[in-house]
């Protein structure tokens, strides 16, 4: 039996490695617009060429992003629908009770720790977190892009409003990576000093029993162990 | 009375004796020239045959910030000597010329600044109605530059009338008029020596700097009713930030390509007026005329995009208000739920172990 399972196809690796790229790229553009007064913001907008090449910078990895964004989507609506993928990201009622039995283990109310499937409740958060976030962010700076074509459909006042949410939204989905995301794929313990199951596509057999015993029990459940194609998950 | 307690005494007696001395010497003189230059039609003839007026009025001398202590020579050093040294000059603008660095003996730190200044580079040009210091502050009947203070602008309106005019039926201009000693007149925005070409970028991009003198001043703004907010608000928005933080900024050049808006662009200059008169560039009702300026296919509702140097609030702005609220809750909630379930995880890993 193989040590280690493939956990991301390629696309998936692909649509990681380009997320975080245009992340760091949207973060480095924007915070700098945010913070304007600040002088490390000052500073990186000098290093950039000034604010109009970071606004156009930020302009053109925003639009990078909603491609990336929609191709995912439509991608995912159309292997799930055909059934060439299980929709493994859909929340249950299961990742509520998960949650609730995950905090009782942490709180030393219970000893058993819960069983997780392919994604466990804190992934589901983060990836809808992040998909629900960024689409909130492609349309408000849709929005902060052409004001003038919006407000012949829309009041003004959605400009400031979608000023308002972007820049907060952004600053959130900022901390939250900052905070949880560097945690789980960095500081954790078990992964220590680098997950990189999402740069080599690969998991340890030790990690599936330990963090996905669901999955581990479908793939190699019944007597010969069947391979789950990677290329059709969602 | 001891010698050591009499020459204090003693010096205070000789200084102000030397300055009457001073003093009579210069009215001596100042007589003697009145001989020949008091006389009326008292002229001389450069090479071209213009004629050059030499009278002097004495009593405009007297009454002059100089009538009290200074002699002619002081400013027409060489002249002292009757026959005067004979002078060759073309022209009546070449005669006067020969006069026009004579304050710089003792006003040398104006003399300085006005170098930098677009007056003397316009005279570096060769343009000869640029002005010099006589130009503004009067030869022999110079007074004190700002008193009162319509002086100031009366004195710029002598060469930019248009201008001027367009100043006196300002909000600021007006108020100065009526003796508000808290409005700017002409140097006060431009500054009295060292002015800059105001149509050159690198000028023009400061003008929120120039407006936030006084718009940030509370006590002055108090007077009126005036928001000190008004700067802030404009620095923190999209114009704002790229006035701060543009490139372009920088140069020297003029024309259409400089960055924009700045207050002046939908406030006005020398025409600015309440917000709230009829003709008010930033009235509501005209104000996509304004912001079509740069933007010509703006729509009727765009600018409501701008919440008028107001903060946000629940009665100014209450949708962007409400969002701005939420953020303020959301945030800390989502990344302390985080937080905790980071640190909840760590303490369960040291109690496994």
């Amino acid at each position: 039996m193989s040590a280690t399972f493939v956990r991301f196809s390629l696309r998936q690796r692909v649509e990681h490695a380009l997320v975080m790229s245009l992340f760091i790229i949207l973060a480095a553009t924007g915070f700098p617009q945010k913070f304007s007064d600040a002088g490390w913001a000052r500073g990186m907008l000098a290093l950039m060429g000034g604010v109009e090449a970071a606004r156009w910078l930020h302009r053109f990895a925003g639009l990078a992003f909603a491609l990336l964004a929609l191709v995912h989507i439509a991608t995912a609506v159309a292997l799930v629908t055909t059934g060439r993928s299980r929709p493994s990201m859909i929340p249950s009622r299961k990742d509520f009770a998960d949650a609730i039995q995950t905090l009782r283990y942490y709180l030393g109310a219970s000893d058993r720790q819960a069983k997780f499937d392919r994604f466990d409740y804190r992934q589901k958060f983060e990836y809808w977190g992040l998909l629900m976030g960024g689409l909130l962010m492609v349309a408000t700076g849709l929005i902060l892009y052409v004001p003038l074509v919006v407000t012949r459909f829309l009041p003004g006042v959605m400009i400031p409003v979608a000023k308002v949410a972007h820049s907060n939204e952004g600053l959130m989905a900022f901390l939250v990576v900052i905070t949880w995301h560097i945690y789980n794929a960095h500081l954790n313990p078990d992964v220590f000093p680098f997950d990189f199951a999402i740069f080599t596509g690969k998991i340890s057999r030790h990690r599936m029993e330990s963090e996905h015993p669901l999955e581990l029990d479908r793939l190699i459940g019944g007597a010969a162990p069947p391979r789950k194609d990677p290329e059709n998950d969602a | 009375m001891s010698p050591s307690s009499a020459a204090p005494l003693f010096l205070a007696f000789a200084l102000l004796a030397g300055g009457a001395v001073a003093q009579d010497a210069a009215e001596e003189e100042t007589t003697f020239c009145l001989g020949c230059h008091g006389e009326p039609d008292f002229t001389t003839v450069p090479e071209n045959g213009d004629t050059v007026r030499l009278t002097v009025d004495g009593k405009a001398i007297a009454a002059s910030v100089h009538g009290q202590g200074l002699k002619c020579t002081d400013c027409h050093p060489g002249m002292g000597d009757v026959p005067h040294p004979e002078r060759h000059v073309k022209n009546a603008a070449e005669f006067h010329a020969g006069f026009r660095d004579a304050c710089k003996t003792c006003h040398f730190d104006k003399y300085a600044l006005s170098v930098d200044g677009v007056h003397a580079k316009q005279l570096a040009k060769g343009n000869e109605a640029a002005p010099g210091c006589l130009d503004c502050h009067g030869a022999h009947d110079v007074a004190a530059a700002s008193t009162p203070r319509t002086r100031i602008s009366d004195t710029c309106a002598g060469c930019h009338p248009d201008v001027a005019d367009t100043y006196l039926k300002s909000v600021h201009g007006k108020a100065m008029a009526e003796g508000n000693p808290d409005v700017p007149v002409c140097i006060d925005c431009h500054r009295a020596h060292d002015i800059s070409d105001p149509r050159v970028t690198s000028w023009i991009v400061k003008t929120p700097e120039l407006c936030a003198r006084c718009h940030t001043d509370k006590a002055k703004m108090a007077r009126y009713g005036l928001s000190t907010n008004v700067v802030q608000s404009y620095l923190s928005d999209f114009h704002g930030v790229t006035a701060k933080t543009s490139r372009a900024l920088r140069s020297d050049a003029t024309g259409e390509s400089r960055v924009t808006a700045l207050c002046i662009d939908c406030h006005g200059v020398h025409d600015i007026t309440t917000t709230d008169a009829a003709n008010s560039p930033v009235l509501r009702a005209n104000l996509v005329k304004t912001c079509r300026k740069c933007h010509p296919e703006a729509s009727e509702t765009f600018p409501d995009a701008w919440l008028s140097h107001y903060e946000p609030s629940w009665s100014r702005a209450p949708m962007v208000y409400a969002v701005k609220v939420f953020y303020v809750i959301f945030i800390p909630f989502i990344i302390g739920g985080l937080v905790l379930q980071v640190l909840l995880h760590l303490w369960r890993v040291v109690v496994n172990r």
